[in-house]
């Protein structure tokens, strides 16, 4: 081995502190980035495998009756290359040890399950045997979460039949990764029942022979889904339609998308500003550490050695400790992925879901990370170079420190001398103060930022389901029903008050724009909903005038005073111009208020309603839904008790993976700039403070003057690193912008202290391990040294 | 002002009796200090010469707090400095010790004046910054940094940094080590001075033979022992030496 290398090794040996906290640094930018990355890679890619292996449609459509020979004429429209019709129906179900009943959703299964569209994956059990009328299949999200295991039978109410099965096997279904409920989006899996049984059996169950009710279509690759929606929807309206969708709007999907795309969000927010905080502190420490070793470099230039070579030195160093932070990146984030995704395989729900090690974010930062190795050590390397032997081997010249203009304040003078040094060294290296503060700050803005969705999402439920809904359960009839029928159910036991709602389909259109979304007719002076602006006021409901989500105000571009064309997608389904009157802050979807009176009108109907939304009895629950099971007309039942449970497993749980990962990162970089910051400091103070103890000082008195810049910057970084916290929550808020969940920018006094605490103790752990060695300081050595 | 203690009425202020100082190193045990014994009196002042390596910085270090002697005994009054605990000995530098070194080691980011005041804020009962340095010869420089200062200057505002908490010991390594004679005899000059108004008990660690002249005894040492102690009945003040 050359003595140079040889040298190189032992420089890395005797640095192996420092060259270990600014690989650290470096491992975290690479392995946040290999972990978002490589998540979302499995995830992409487990999905893709998923909707191949079933054969996941393009197009989905129901109607209430249909010929199969619709189902035929479907598979002439052009671009369709397959279809797959069948008989579904909808009830009730009481399942045992469960309070409220759960709906069931009963599904033919074709004769033969090859052709079929959305095949299921049997993960346990069997299919149904085709001669039996009493087996079917469940989804497996459903048996695990209402504990009902393959043997049992359940009893459901489909269609005001009583029915009863027997389980035989547990699968899934691309089409019911998530099962939404009736009034909300959010999955409740004990409380939605998914069933396939034999064909026959379903067709005679819900009066369906020869006829179906959903029907999927499978496109030609590439071909565009609008045309082919307006044919099926034109093909389907005779036979009580509901309206076609594509894939993309497939409720299931939709939701999986978005969580699967935030993730996307994610990686590409997050990850770029650890890897150039972590990239930036590593070209200024490693500077830095170069700097010290000014007198080798002339050393090696005395002994005859070129610029380049004396260079090169450093260069390797700062590549080496690059590569191991690289390397070390790699593994930890590989770690990471696979921790993050095995969290995310118990919600995702595909039937298998591995992380994929994402070389390209891995190349891309441990490049990066190189690159700021290398720009940080070339610096520093160019400037000792650049000096002549001679002046290299001298040590810098002592500092010139000057009255600056903190002397001139009256403070100063009743500052004792331990402290006139931290400031006139904070004065005297502005730059370096600046570099630690806003190193500092950014990694408390990273913890803060990260933290920032767990308020965020909190606010989200109880804006919905406290503030702007007050009912406690809802139920949904097969058809809407005249009002007199929420009267009959608010004389069901519990029940304290029901207030009637229409609920229905939308399309949403202005300024040339589409969207999707849902209709909700309250009565003017309800109280289980009401929709609320941004300063939770209620927002009036006015004669034909709609109240718009702001997200859908957004997205369509229109504000009130303004009007906007809709499209109710069910009955007639009329498509009028109506004015907007108000707009409600809504985080979750893309909602239209209007008078439910207004909108029987508009369909032409009477005083009918498709909902009662109530308020229960907390104590006498178990008698209202008992009453419900047995009510044939109710299909559709949600209590905001379990919403709220169902919101906080599916949206919380799965970020909040990930979001501590960020978290625990940013802890880390502040662990890393503090710690590298006080190591320099105590070699370039370490004579002072051996000094100092000579002169009687105690070692926590050294430690005052040794890390009470440090305190004091890390304290200045505090306002900032909340303002900066603040702007990377609002650059998160405006990147979820495009999803249908809208983030609120809240960050509770909890996120704040718990970030702030966080941030502190990073520093201070940093703070105690080098101000530790003061104890150890050699007092003998500094009396023969000179500086 | 405490008055000058005369040397021979006082009880002896360090009592040193065989003392030992061994260091472990790879090539086997080297033996610092082989069995010292000393008795220095109050207010008196000791000249350690000898050459590099013969004990005399070891004896320095254990007698200033700095470093742990192996065996023996070294007691400043009632006070047993070989087994004295880490905090002992700092509470004891602290209330009883002014150290100057070779390279004056003042801190560069404090005026003459701040440094001085550095240690005056922890002492019991200090003379005020600006009295300690005008002693030196220093009151038109007190708000000078170190980087402003001549090597001389800056030896002297250590001196004025030692003195300046009225100590009853001051420990000097090679002061004049890093200066050009004229310098070194006036930084001599405030040593004398001031321990002479303080009533310090002062010991000099020095290969300059020179300063000698100034003690009131000579210890010679040589391989970690003393060989000679001699009491100089030629005292001369420092402005009288030079080399």
């Amino acid at each position: 081995m050359r003595a140079l290398d040889l040298k190189l090794l032992r420089d890395l040996l005797r640095m192996r502190l420092q060259v270990a906290a600014i690989a650290l640094l470096i491992t975290c930018g690479v392995s946040v980035a290999v972990m978002a990355f490589s998540a979302q890679a499995g995830l992409k890619r487990a999905q893709s495998q998923y909707y191949a292996q079933t054969g996941f449609a393009d197009v989905f459509a129901g109607a209430k009756r249909a010929p199969l020979a619709v189902a035929v004429s479907l598979g002439r429209i052009p671009g369709v290359v397959a279809v797959d019709a069948r008989a579904t129906k909808g009830g009730l179900m009481s399942l045992p040890g469960m309070l409220r009943p759960a709906t069931a959703t009963l599904i033919g299964l074709p004769d033969d399950p090859r052709q079929a569209l959305n095949r299921l994956v049997l993960m346990q059990g069997r299919l149904p045997d085709a001669n039996r009328t009493d087996e079917a299949v469940a989804l497996k999200s459903f048996l695990d979460a209402a504990h009902v295991a393959l043997g049992d039978r359940l009893t459901m109410v489909i269609d005001g039949r009583q029915m009863s099965f027997r389980i035989t096997g547990s699968v899934l279904s691309p089409e019911y990764v998530y099962v939404p409920g009736p009034a909300s989006s959010m999955p409740d899996d004990a409380h939605r029942g998914v069933f396939w049984a034999p064909r026959l059996t379903v067709e005679k169950a819900a009066g369906l022979g020869g006829s179906f009710s959903a029907v999927s279509l499978k496109l030609a690759a590439g071909s565009d889904p609008a045309p082919v929606l307006a044919a099926v929807d034109r093909a389907l309206s005779p036979y009580g339609g509901f309206p076609a969708v594509a894939r993309a709007d497939q409720i299931s999907h939709k939701f999986q998308q978005e969580r699967i795309d935030r993730f996307g969000i994610l990686a590409w927010v997050i990850p770029p500003i650890f890897l150039v905080v972590a990239a930036s502190l590593v070209a200024m420490v490693l500077g830095r550490l170069v700097e010290t070793e000014r007198e080798q470099i002339g050393l090696l230039k005395a002994f005859g050695y070129g610029d380049f070579a004396a260079a090169a030195v450093y260069l390797k160093l700062a590549a080496l400790i690059g590569l191991i932070g690289a390397a070390g990146g790699g593994v930890l984030g590989a770690w990471m992925a696979r921790a993050v995704t095995q969290v995310l395989a118990q919600y995702m729900r595909f039937p298998s879901l591995h992380m994929r090690f994402s070389w390209t974010a891995f190349a891309a930062a441990a490049l990066i990370s190189a690159a700021a190795a290398a720009a940080g050590s070339l610096m520093a390397v160019r400037r000792a170079v650049r000096l002549s032997p001679a002046v290299a081997m001298r040590p810098p010249a002592p500092a010139v420190f000057r009255q600056g203009l903190v002397e001139r304040l009256a403070i100063w003078r009743r500052l004792d001398q331990p402290t006139r040094m931290i400031v006139r060294n904070l004065e005297r290296f502005p730059a370096r103060a600046l570099l630690t503060c806003v190193g500092l700050a950014v990694s408390l803005s990273l913890v803060v930022g990260s933290q920032f969705v767990f308020g965020s999402f909190d606010e989200i439920l109880d804006q919905a389901y406290f503030r702007a809904r007050h009912w406690t359960d809802f139920v949904g009839f097969a058809e809407n029903r005249d009002v007199s029928a929420v009267a009959s159910v608010g004389r069901m036991p519990g029940v304290i008050a029901a207030e009637p709602a229409r609920f229905a389909a939308i399309r949403a259109r202005a300024n040339g724009r589409e969207q999707r979304g849902f209709i909700t007719g309250l009565d003017p002076a309800a109280w289980s909903t009401r929709p609320l602006d941004a300063a939770d006021q209620v927002v009036p409901l006015k004669g034909r005038g709609v109240v718009l989500s702001s997200t859908l105000a957004r997205r369509l571009d229109v504000q009130p005073g303004e009007s906007v064309e809709i499209e109710i997608v069910e009955g007639r389904r009329p498509r009028v111009l109506l004015p907007i009157t108000g707009e409600a802050q809504d985080y979750a979807g893309l909602s239209v208020y209007m008078d439910r009176h207004e909108l029987n009108a508009l369909m032409g109907d009477g005083d009918v309603a498709s909902t009662a939304l109530l308020l229960v009895a907390p104590d006498q629950r178990a008698q209202f839904y008992r009453a419900i099971e047995r009510a044939p007309q109710i299909v559709a039942a949600e209590s905001r008790a379990d919403t709220v449970i169902g919101f906080r497993t599916t949206m919380m749980q799965i970020m909040s993976v990930e979001m501590s990962f960020f978290a625990a990162f940013a802890a880390t970089i502040a662990f890393g700039v503090a710690f590298n910051v006080s190591r320099i400091a105590l070699s370039d103070r370490a004579r002072d403070l051996a000094t100092l103890r000579v002169l009687g000082f105690e070692p926590f008195e050294c430690a005052y003057i040794l890390l009470g810049e440090l305190g004091l910057l890390a304290l200045l970084a505090i306002p900032l690193g909340v303002l900066g916290g603040i702007g990377l929550a609002d650059a998160l808020v405006a990147s979820f912008a495009s999803q249908e969940l809208q983030l609120p920018m809240i960050i509770t006094a909890r996120s704040y202290g718990l970030s702030i605490s966080t941030f502190l103790a990073a520093v201070a752990l940093a703070a105690a391990m080098v101000g530790g060695r003061i104890w150890s300081l050699d007092l003998v050595a500094v009396l023969k040294t000179r500086e | 002002m405490p008055a000058r203690p005369s040397p021979s009425a006082a009880p002896p202020t360090f009592d040193v009796r065989g003392l030992c100082k061994v260091y472990a190193s790879e090539a086997g045990e080297v033996h610092a200090l082989r069995g010292v014994d000393l008795q220095v009196a109050a207010g008196e002042t000791l000249v350690l010469l000898g050459p590099s390596g013969s004990g005399k910085s070891t004896l320095l270090n254990i007698l200033g707090g700095l470093d742990r002697a192996s065996s023996g005994s070294a007691r400043f009054k009632a006070f047993e400095l070989t087994t004295a605990s880490d905090a002992a000995l700092t509470a004891y530098r602290r209330a009883s010790v002014g150290f100057i070194f070779q390279f004056f080691n003042l801190v560069p980011s404090l005026t003459a004046r701040e440094n001085v005041a550095l240690i005056t804020e922890i002492a019991r009962d200090p003379m005020p910054p600006e009295e300690a340095l005008a002693r030196v010869g220093l009151a038109k420089r007190m708000d000078h940094f170190p980087a402003q200062l001549s090597g001389g200057e800056q030896q002297r505002v250590a001196v004025a940094r030692a003195i300046a908490k009225r100590p009853e010991l001051l420990f000097c390594d090679e002061p004049t080590g890093s200066l050009d004679s004229e310098s070194g005899v006036q930084v001599l000059e405030a040593i004398a001075e001031v321990t002479a108004a303080v009533g310090a008990t002062t010991m000099i660690v020095t290969h300059n033979a020179v300063v000698a002249g100034m003690a009131d005894r000579i210890v010679h040492f040589s391989d970690g022992a003393v060989t000679r102690l001699i009491v100089n009945s030629a005292k001369r003040p420092p402005h009288e030496l030079a080399w």
